[in-house]
């Protein structure tokens, strides 16, 4: 042991921080606090529809809805079919034309400068706008539908990296050049590492917003998919049918962002991110 | 031949005159630090050494080769944190060897070796997450010393540490630079840090900054912290305070030489 080690060792310098361990029974607890609402929620679902206070047409009862799951038992495969594939195909579609925008905005400042200006004009621009002129430009099908569904995701990925490019730590890509990186050592090594997180959260919201311009172009212009049978269901006034579907687009989403947690996790373990995820409760006095 | 030299050196940033004829030569295996009120361009004069800003007036030569922008031969320590959160602490060390192809196994056995020399070796496996302010710190230190650079660009690295970290890691980078052939430039606010490691001591006056004194330091080394205890120290101390205050008042040159 050196001389150095001997002092560090002699005045506790405080080592990796150690992590807070729970104490057993409170998961449990919390699992219970968490349940309280569901449980209250369906309780009035069931005790208002099945007593009579709301009129179905309004809000149907659980029995409703699952006469209404049996009723579409013949379209729900198609149309599920048809949407999962859309929003999928539109969404890896926009995933590679906007992580390839971001990557070439990371490469070089005079791409930034090119393109950054329109994307910083475009960006609060809803994309749900331009619906009517996919219409008009592209008609009515699954072109046009894939098409504003890439757009949408593609736009939100690049806007998102180029921020994360735009607040690289300077320091870091000093240091990096002071240590004899060039210039693709620093986008290689330094960039490229630090827009990762930014890049996968983009990731995630983008595919939250793909199902959402699934929904909105199947409303407007489709023969096909969830959205198209919502809109049958709505001429039926069949309220139970709508709500099927609303749910089943949330089983989907949910299952797509799980998916995507996964896929990111191992990717991201060295950021601080979901690492003290208490600190928040507890200065907030959260039991 | 001297290894560091500035000569007649002058930015100007915004219009503004940040730094006025700075004439300045640093011997091989040297310590100067560069002390000043705020305001004086003590970083900004860092960053022309390192070849981050391109001075308007002047020349800067290493080993009588002009600098013309960042590199290894003038590795740098930020007073900001620039350890790559990315990065294992090994991997954070040895970054600088591999990026100049550094063949794996004497890679990692440099690695090792800074890594032994700051303190860190039980925590090579780590991420900078892990790491409490003065352990990123020498990771810091240690991914610059790997390079082995000729020099060494300190930009008040302990500035934002508590007295006792601070004073620790003095206390080993004088025993690191003692043994070692490099030459540092060791920007600092913090007259008993310039004393304590500097051989001399360059005194910069604000608003442009230019040159307003410079103190020799001549104490042996090795430089055991007690020695921040005995008189000849104080009286540097206090002479280098004196200094100080004069540039502030922008008295510059006469009174100092």
């Amino acid at each position: 042991m050196t001389s150095l080690q001997a002092a560090r060792v002699a005045t506790g310098e405080p080592g990796p921080a150690a992590r807070p361990r729970r104490r057993p029974g409170v998961g449990l607890r919390r699992a219970a606090v968490r349940a309280v609402v569901p449980v209250l929620v369906a309780a009035a679902w069931c005790g208002v529809t099945y007593g009579g206070l709301v009129r179905a047409i309004y809000l149907p009862s659980p029995t409703a809805m699952w006469d209404a799951l049996v009723n579409m038992r013949q379209a729900l495969p198609g149309a599920l079919a048809s949407s999962v594939s859309m929003t999928l195909t539109g969404y890896c579609l926009g995933l590679a034309l906007g992580v390839g925008m971001g990557l070439a905005f990371a490469s070089s400042r005079l791409v930034r400068d090119l393109f950054g200006g329109v994307l910083d004009f475009i960006r609060p621009a809803p994309v749900f706008a331009l619906i009517p002129l996919f219409l008009l430009w592209f008609g009515i099908g699954r072109g046009p539908q894939v098409a504003l569904i890439a757009l949408g995701t593609s736009v939100m990925l690049s806007v998102t990296t180029l921020d994360a490019v735009r607040n690289v730590n300077p320091t870091h890509v000093r240091a990096a050049a002071t240590l004899g990186a060039s210039k693709l050592d620093i986008y290689r090594t330094v960039v490229l590492p630090s827009i990762f997180p930014h890049l996968l959260g983009a990731v995630r919201f983008s595919a939250v917003a793909a199902w959402g311009l699934d929904v909105a172009a199947e409303l407007i212009g489709a023969q096909n998919g969830l959205g198209y049978l919502m809109m049958v269901r709505e001429q039926y006034i069949d309220t139970a049918g709508i709500l099927v579907v609303v749910f089943l687009y949330g089983v989907l989403a949910g299952a797509l962002d799980r998916l995507l947690v996964l896929i990111e996790r191992p990717l991201t373990r060295w950021t601080t991110r979901g690492h003290d995820p208490d600190a928040t409760e507890a200065a907030l006095g959260g039991g | 031949m001297d290894r560091l030299q500035l000569r007649e050196v002058g930015v100007n940033l915004g219009g503004q005159t940040i730094l006025d004829g700075i004439d300045l030569t640093v011997e091989p295996h040297e310590l100067v630090a560069i002390i000043g009120p705020s305001g004086c361009g003590k970083t900004t004069l860092l960053g022309v050494v390192a070849g981050f800003i391109h001075p308007e007036r002047g020349v800067v030569s290493v080993d009588g080769r002009a600098v013309s922008g960042p590199g290894p031969d003038r590795a740098m320590v930020f007073q900001d944190d620039a350890v790559f959160g990315w990065m294992r602490v090994r991997d954070n060390v040895g970054y600088g060897l591999k990026i100049r192809g550094v063949p794996r196994r004497e890679r990692e056995e440099r690695t090792g070796r800074v890594l032994d020399l700051v303190g860190l070796t039980a925590s090579a496996d780590l991420w900078p997450r892990q790491l409490s302010g003065g352990m990123r710190k020498r990771v810091d230190m240690a991914r610059a010393l790997a390079v082995e650079p000729p020099v060494l660009l300190m930009d008040e690295p302990y500035g934002a540490l508590d007295m006792m970290t601070k004073q620790r890691l003095q206390a080993e980078f004088e025993g690191i630079f003692e043994r070692s052939r490099m030459t540092v430039l060791f920007v600092t606010h913090d007259l008993e840090e310039a004393v304590y490691l500097a051989d001399r001591v360059l005194v910069l006056a604000p608003r442009p900054g230019r040159v307003a004194g410079m103190l020799a330091v001549p104490l042996p080394r090795p430089r055991p912290p007690q020695l921040k205890l005995t008189p000849e120290f104080q009286q540097l101390r206090r002479r280098l305070g004196e200094m100080l205050e004069a540039a502030e008042a922008g008295l510059v040159g006469e009174v100092l030489r």
